[in-house]
């Protein structure tokens, strides 16, 4: 592999949308460093530039100043050579796939043939408990399977950085806590840098090492947080008074202006 | 009770029935017109007695109309594809599209005669029908995709031809589809009116057109029996093969001018507006017919102001167009009216729309300038002939598409004003005709094209008056230079209407703040 570090780095990143008569500063001077192997959730209101941050180190969108390296990489190198792994909000499955031809699409975006990664194919969905829909259509699967299907794809790259934009936004607050407990399993599985984009912020502190805290107008970091729980993480802790502490603590940081 | 457990399908058939009933008797009394209208009956039997003159005629009109398809179709794709990747192509081919959209088959029928040899006018006719249909629905199905899917594939460094191959070709497919199945019945018309237009023994509209002096009523109906037949086989067969519903009648259009400086913007205007009058030009040089028959545009402007006999030309052109355009207007305006108060009450008698509308979809089918000869049968050759031509093949489709566009409108919006306890009348104030008036809009786009098409062949084949008529007679005279000053003349009138009709719905619209229907 390689011997450059695995890992984000944004270091004083800054991103202006100009529309007609109207520019919108998404990001001011992000600075944010994620070691490898570490889980980072970006967290704030709508319009803070989580999602724009996301978006700028996968390579989907440019930015005005600063410099984004993804495991010692130019984004655009780090996604064309499979560095990178992607779930989004929407399981965003193409309908006319079956589980495993989806699972299988970042391969051949990337020109590998995905007859030599059968194995890995089944090992990933058995992984996210769908073993026996492999031929299953996403019309005939429920949402929180279908979001699971889009969490095996993230990972049949064997990526080294993970990248999660409110993958779990679309569930409801039950399916949402097992998925939190099953993401934390697999991560801790695949030794990825991860960096995830959330609302919610129990499912940020279950999840991260360090939660991110962004204020929008213009969009920019306000705080960034440690989360001091030791890992494995149990479900338990949802209900733990330490647990309920910090959630007060983020929250005080996110609403004040 | 029972009645209101029937579905809309049993309605349909029912009235169907009751049709066909009243049709049986009204032909067998001879109400109409002193026999023009023959019973069902009777036009079974004339067609038993023909059918030793059918199996010729038919494979005419379908190999022309399936070569025309298949021609038309993969040029269409290959450009919806290709207008996809680029933009700028789109934009620079747009004055081309939209003239090929607009241009009334019947207008280059002669043109196409002249210039080309056998089965090829009619082919080019029939491809010309379906490519704008099919090229629209192309882009529409490219464009409309998930982005996330998009986003997916460049998350991992795939390129705009990754994109197209894994997440948007896939998914355009059944738009393609629904555009093949609006397309097919356009190709069945475009080889009969081109068989209206000279050329050839055998063809079904080769046989209408002879039939027509003959002064058999049950002949010329059997023939446009079987045309109607054909034209809704093909549309048939890709409505089974695509199950959607409704089909996109969309124009596409690049939008706005991300990322051209004004200049380069001027230049694509200009290279928009010339292309068209490049490619008359080029086609004219490439099939290398005698400069005394082909005019080029040069020639044309030549014909109308330079040449000796230019005001005499411009006499009769202006006269020819004083008699099509008011006609046509009225026809379109009563058309498009009468769709509209239709669709607009359909909230208040809901049993009629749903027993009707089955009827007017399948009239799209049915290439209904093709049998105009049937209508000059019944109303005789005077004015109300065209007249009736031009509102119906302007009322259907528009009342199918106001209709549809009612039905877009949520339940919940419907019901609001209900709720406060508003009127029928206030209800279709301030929810139907708003609704439909975007829609209102299209529909005059749309059918612009057919309202002059119907008119000039009912001039052409019955009234002697007006653009249709110059056409045939100047086919008859040999006076090449005002054939093709018609036939441009016709289709800038087209494209012209589209164009003010766009403009002006641009501006009420958005003074409404409403969005306009691609």
């Amino acid at each position: 592999m390689t011997s450059q570090p695995a890992g984000i780095s944004l270091r004083g990143v800054g991103k202006t949308y100009r529309g007609r008569g109207k520019t919108v500063e998404a990001l001011r001077d992000m600075n944010l460093e994620c070691a490898p192997g570490s889980f980072t959730a970006l967290i704030g209101p709508s319009g803070c530039g989580k999602s724009t941050a996301m978006r700028v180190a996968l390579g989907l969108e440019s930015y005005d100043s600063g410099e984004v390296l993804i495991a010692g990489q130019t984004p655009a190198r780090a996604t064309a050579g499979g560095v990178t792994g992607v779930a989004f909000q929407d399981a965003a499955l193409l309908p006319w796939r079956s589980v495993a031809k989806n699972v299988a699409l970042p391969l051949e975006v990337l020109g590998r043939d995905p007859a030599k990664s059968k194995v890995e194919i089944a090992q990933l969905i058995d992984l996210v408990g769908l073993k026996g829909y492999e031929n299953a259509l996403p019309g005939e699967l429920s949402g929180g399977m279908r979001q699971r299907v889009s969490i095996a794809r993230s990972l049949i790259t064997s990526p080294e950085v993970l990248f999660m934009d409110e993958p779990f936004g679309a569930l409801d607050q039950i399916r949402r806590r097992q998925m939190n407990v099953e993401l934390q399993r697999i991560w801790s599985e695949t030794q990825s840098t991860a960096l995830l984009v959330t609302h919610g912020i129990d499912e940020a502190i279950f999840l991260a090492d360090q939660v991110v805290v962004m204020h929008a107008n213009p969009g920019r970091v306000v705080e960034i947080i440690d989360v001091p729980f030791a890992r494995p993480r149990q479900p338990d802790l949802f209900s733990d008074p330490a647990f309920h502490a910090l959630t007060d603590r983020i929250a005080k940081v996110l609403h004040e202006e | 009770m029972r009645n209101n457990l029937a579905s809309p399908w049993m309605k349909s058939v029912r009235n169907f029935v009751i049709l066909i009933a009243v049709w049986e008797f009204v032909g067998r009394m001879d109400w109409v017109a002193g026999g023009a209208l023959p019973s069902l009956s009777e036009i079974l039997i004339q067609l038993w007695l023909d059918r030793a003159d059918y199996p010729l005629h038919i494979w005419a009109t379908v190999y022309a109309s399936s070569l025309g398809f298949l021609i038309g179709n993969v040029l269409a794709i290959v450009a919806g594809i290709a207008f996809v990747l680029s933009p700028t192509l789109l934009r620079l081919m747009r004055g081309v599209n939209i003239a090929i959209f607009a241009l009334p088959p019947i207008a280059i029928a002669p043109i196409l005669v002249l210039t080309l040899s056998g089965m090829a006018p009619r082919v080019t006719l029939a491809a010309l029908g379906v490519y704008f249909v099919t090229m629209s629905a192309t882009v529409i199905g490219l464009s409309q995709y998930d982005s996330r899917s998009a986003d997916l594939v460049r998350a991992y460094g795939g390129g705009n031809w990754l994109v197209l191959k894994l997440v948007r070709v896939r998914g355009a497919i059944p738009d393609i589809l629904s555009g093949l199945r609006i397309a097919a019945p356009n190709a069945v018309l475009g080889a009969i009116l081109a068989e209206f237009g000279g050329g050839g023994r055998w063809g079904l509209g080769t046989y209408l057109l002879g039939s027509l002096g003959r002064g058999d009523p049950a002949r010329l109906w059997g023939i446009g029996l079987v045309a109607t037949l054909i034209a809704g086989l093909s549309y048939a067969v890709f409505a089974l093969i695509s199950s959607r519903i409704s089909g996109s009648t969309a124009i596409p259009s690049s939008h706005g001018s991300d990322g051209f400086s004004r200049p380069t913007q001027a230049l694509i205007l200009c290279g928009t507006v010339a292309l068209p009058f490049i490619l008359w030009w080029a086609f004219i040089k490439l099939t290398g017919v005698p400069d005394l028959i082909a005019k080029t545009p040069f020639g044309v402007f030549d014909y109308l102001f330079l040449s000796d006999t230019s005001a005499i030309a411009r006499g009769k052109l202006l006269e020819a167009l004083g008699q099509t355009l008011p006609i046509a207007a009225v026809g379109m305006i009563a058309g498009l009216a009468f769709a509209f108060l239709l669709a607009i009450s359909s909230r208040m008698f809901p049993g009629f729309i749903k027993g009707f509308m089955p009827i007017a979809l399948v009239t799209q089918t049915m290439p209904l300038v093709a049998l105009t000869p049937l209508l000059v049968l019944i109303l005789g050759r005077g004015y109300s002939v065209t007249l009736w031509i031009t509102i119906s093949v302007t009322f259907f489709p528009a009342f199918v598409l106001l209709v549809q566009g009612i039905q877009r409108v949520p339940q919940s919006v419907l019901d609001l004003p209900r709720a406060y306890g508003a009127s029928a009348w206030k209800e279709m104030r301030m929810v139907s005709i708003p609704a439909a008036l975007p829609y209102l809009f299209a529909a005059t786009r749309l059918t612009v094209p057919r309202a002059l098409l119907g008119v000039m062949i009912a001039e052409w084949l019955a009234t002697g008056t007006g653009l249709g008529n110059l056409l045939n007679r100047s086919r008859g005279l040999l006076d090449y230079g005002m054939i093709w000053t018609v036939a441009s003349v016709t289709v800038l009138l087209a494209v012209a209407f589209y164009y003010l009709v766009l403009i002006v719905e641009r501006r009420t619209l958005a003074r409404l703040g409403m969005q306009n229907v691609e």
